[in-house]
Formats: C-alpha cells, structure tokens, sequence
C-alpha cells in the first residue's frame, strides 16, 4: 500500500509540476512588407528611407524657413534659428512617430500594426525624392490567446490598402492574416526596374 | 544382465509414446524379443481437456482515482466512472464518463482559463495475458474522446505601445468541440473478492477542436492540458467485478487412469483408449 501511495504521489507531482516553455521564440506581432520592382522582381531597395506613422491626436509644430535655406521643422521651439533671422510659422499637426528612420539596402521591413485602430497611415520619406509616399493600410484587429504562459498577441487581418505614387508603382496584399509567423503580408512594388543577369 | 537390457527396451517402449503426446492407443513391443516380456503392475496416465470460457463474462464498473487527486492538488482534475463489458476474459468494450473541471491563472501573464464539461470516451481493452483464467489482466486499448464545452479565458487590458489605447481582454462561454484518441496500457489486479484495482498510463492525440481566432482551448475536458498536439495522462481505477449475467465457465477435466495392462498375446501391448474412470474435476 505504501508503495502504491509513494507511485501515485511520484506520477502526480511529474504529470502536474513539469515546466517547460511551449511559446514560440519569435512572438512579435508585425506586418511585413516585401520590396518587388514594377515588374515583380524581389529587390533590395537602394534608396535611404525613413518610415513614421500618424498617432492619434496633434501636437503643435515649429516650422522655420528662410530664403536660400533648407525648411526646418521642430517639435519644439528653436530660438536659435529666430536669431539668425528664420521666419518662424506654429500650427496644430498630427502626432506622428518614426518606425524605421534611415532605412538603407531593405528588401523587406516589418512594421507593427495600430492595435484598436482599423486604419494605418505609412509615411515613406525617400532621401533622393522630394516628395514622400503615404500607405494607407485597413485592417480588423483581434486580442489571441495561444497557451496562458505565453501572454495575450493582438492579430490582426487587412481588409484593404492604398498608396500614393511618389517612389511606389503600386502595392497589394498577399497574407491578410498579420501574426508573429513571419509570412510576407503586403508587396510594395516601387517605380522602375532591374536588369536581371542571364 | 539379458533380464535387466529386456526390461530398460521395454521401459523406454511404454515412455516414448507418451513423451511424444501420446496418452492412449498401441505402443509396440521392444522388435525381435519375443520371449516372455516382463509384465508391469499398472501404469498412470493423465488426460487434460484444454478449458473454454463462454462469450459473456459479465460487467465491470471503475472509478478513477486519479483524476480525482488532481483535482485536489492541482488547477483542474475529473471524476470519472467507466462501465466495461467482459468477453471471454480476453476482449473488453469500455465507455467511459467524467466531468473535468478547470480553473487555471497563469503566475506570469495573468491570465486566468475556466471551464467546467463532461467528456465522454469509448473503447475496447485487449488482454495481453496468456492466461485468460487468472483474475489479474495486462491490457492494452485504444479510446475514441469527444467532449462539448464552453470556456472563459480573461487577463489584464492590452495597452499598445506604439499607437496608445487599451481594451479588457475578456472572453466567456466560447463553444468548443474537441476530438482524440488514446491508445492504453494498463495493469489491474485482484484485492478482494470482486474488488479489483489498477492503473493505466495514456498516450493521447488531439484530433481536432473547434477553431475560434482569439483564444484556444487550454485545458481539454477528458483530454487535459493541450501544450502540445499529443499528452500523457494516467488514471488510478478501483474497479469492481459485476457478474450479471454471467455464465459459468466450462469445466476443466482432469482424467486420471488406473488400470492394470492386459497381457499381450503376441509382440504387441494394448493400451486402453478409452477413459473410463473419471476421478477428478474442477470448476
């Protein structure tokens, strides 16, 4: 009988005490974005680019120019460039924040996705165009439980996506389901081609 | 010295037949000794009839005691009875149902799983022993699992890093079918009359359970903890023989003979093949 107790008590403490983590090792929640030139050839792009994101919200903004001079905007005031005779203009902007600042040599980036909001807005500044690009990205986000242990992931799926033409020929979706498995879930296909060797 | 080799011929004459499974029938004289055989006082032989069981051997009821253990120490256990039929001691249809029950809060994350169903499993043991008459059995089986259950799975709000915000993260009564199979190996043993005990060790295969995009189930009623596709469980059984119905099993005959030899006319011996004295049998 007691070696039956000492069985049982010896099954019961391994069956209910292992521990051991079950979570995946990559779990961060992100959109990942391929780079393809217009005609569908996966490329690194060259350029430098910064990516941001609008935040909800406005934030007063400094803008400084002067004649001859590069513009100058600043979240906070610089008296400096008032000094050196800059014209100083204040306005009420979006909030905004940078994602990815100075993004050289990239065939494909990650992003992470608004998690209450159903709308992104992508800002892409190119270094060698002036003018920048806006991806507009809508999606449908959902809290997922996997195991307890492993802590609560906001998924989400896209339902629809814009851009504007500056630097992009165009973008599509390929995986709407955005999770942490690392699948590619939007194509950016930018302007212009590359010579494929034969 | 001629007296002593006739009677080692004709020993070995009367044995070798029956070593070789002969119990009755014509043994042959020692060839070429003619001249006055010696005569045995008598012989014994001993006839068994193998025994046959009848199909039905009646009802067993179980009760799982080590589902109920794990309910005491630990966030989720079961109870469980289990009605099994036997069949010639050697095949046994088995339908077994519990209630499990769940309540499980992660240290870490917080987050907090319930859920509270009966399950359901159906299946047939195998009786690996050779001797299908003893009382103890070494079995292996194989489970069919399905269970019906709703779960509730909360935890702390979700805050965004990045954009702002934050929403409670509470989810009740999600519906849920879950789907398994088991194969079983086990042991069970005679304590007492018809009380038996035993215990059987479990390899478990989820098959599939209802797909819902914000939670999985953690703890599967019947089934247990789903960290991995497959699982072990165990189960402790206090199980007692109901004999409704149950036929007595043909008896085992044990023949014994004991009869003087006839004295041959010729070379040969005439054993008698026939049982004619039937002295012992047992249940």
């Amino acid at each position: 009988m007691y070696l039956v107790l000492c069985t049982m008590y010896f099954v019961l403490r391994t069956l209910t005490s292992c521990s051991s983590s079950n979570c995946p090792l990559e779990s961060t929640v992100t959109c990942n974005y391929g780079f393809y030139d217009t005609n569908g050839t996966a490329v690194a792009y060259n350029d430098t680019m910064t990516v941001s994101t609008l935040l909800a919200g406005s934030k007063t903004q400094y803008t400084y120019q002067l004649f001859g001079h590069r513009t100058i905007t600043s979240d906070v005031r610089i008296d400096s460039l008032l000094e050196q005779g800059y014209t100083e203009t204040i306005s009420e902007v979006r909030r905004d924040t940078i994602l990815g600042n100075k993004l050289a040599g990239l065939a494909k980036m990650k992003l992470p996705m608004g998690y209450f909001s159903t709308c992104d807005t992508i800002i892409i500044r190119y270094a060698s165009i002036s003018n920048r690009d806006t991806l507009y990205i809508q999606h449908v986000g959902y809290s997922n439980v996997d195991l307890p242990e492993c802590g609560t992931h906001r998924f989400h799926t896209l339902t629809g996506i814009r851009a504007t033409d500056a630097g992009i020929d165009h973008v599509e979706i390929v995986n709407p389901a955005v999770n942490y498995t690392g699948s590619e879930n939007i194509r950016i296909y930018f302007n212009g081609t590359v010579e494929v060797e034969e | 010295m001629n007296m002593k080799r006739q009677r080692l011929t004709y020993f070995l004459s009367l044995i070798f037949p029956l070593w070789l499974g002969g119990t009755g029938g014509v043994l042959l004289h020692a060839q070429g000794n003619t001249q006055e055989p010696p005569q045995p006082q008598k012989y014994v032989a001993v006839i068994e009839e193998t025994p046959q069981l009848t199909f039905f051997q009646g009802f067993t009821l179980s009760a799982d005691a080590f589902g109920f253990a794990q309910y005491l120490f630990s966030d989720y256990g079961s109870l469980e009875g289990a009605l099994r039929l036997n069949l010639k001691n050697t095949y046994f249809p088995i339908v077994e149902l519990g209630y499990a029950t769940c309540d499980s809060e992660d240290a870490n994350t917080q987050i907090r799983y319930k859920t509270s169903a009966p399950y359901l499993r159906v299946g047939v043991d195998f009786n690996m022993l050779k001797n299908k008459f003893q009382e103890n059995r070494l079995y292996l089986g194989v489970r069919y699992g399905l269970s019906r259950y709703n779960f509730d799975i909360s935890g702390p709000p979700i805050v965004d890093p990045i954009w702002g915000g934050s929403e409670a993260f509470s989810y009740k009564d999600i519906a849920t079918t879950s789907h398994w199979f088991e194969i079983v190996a086990g042991v069970q043993v005679k304590v007492w009359r018809n009380f038996h005990m035993g215990w059987s060790v479990r390899y478990k295969h989820k098959i599939s359970s209802t797909k819902n995009q914000y939670a999985q189930p953690y703890y599967i009623p019947g089934y247990g903890t789903t960290t991995h596709t497959t699982g072990w469980g165990a189960t402790y059984n206090l199980i007692f023989d109901l004999n409704w119905g149950k036929r007595k099993k043909k008896a085992t005959q044990v023949t014994i003979i004991e009869r003087p030899i006839v004295a041959p006319t010729d070379s040969t011996v005439v054993m008698p093949d026939t049982i004619e004295s039937p002295i012992d049998s047992i249940q």
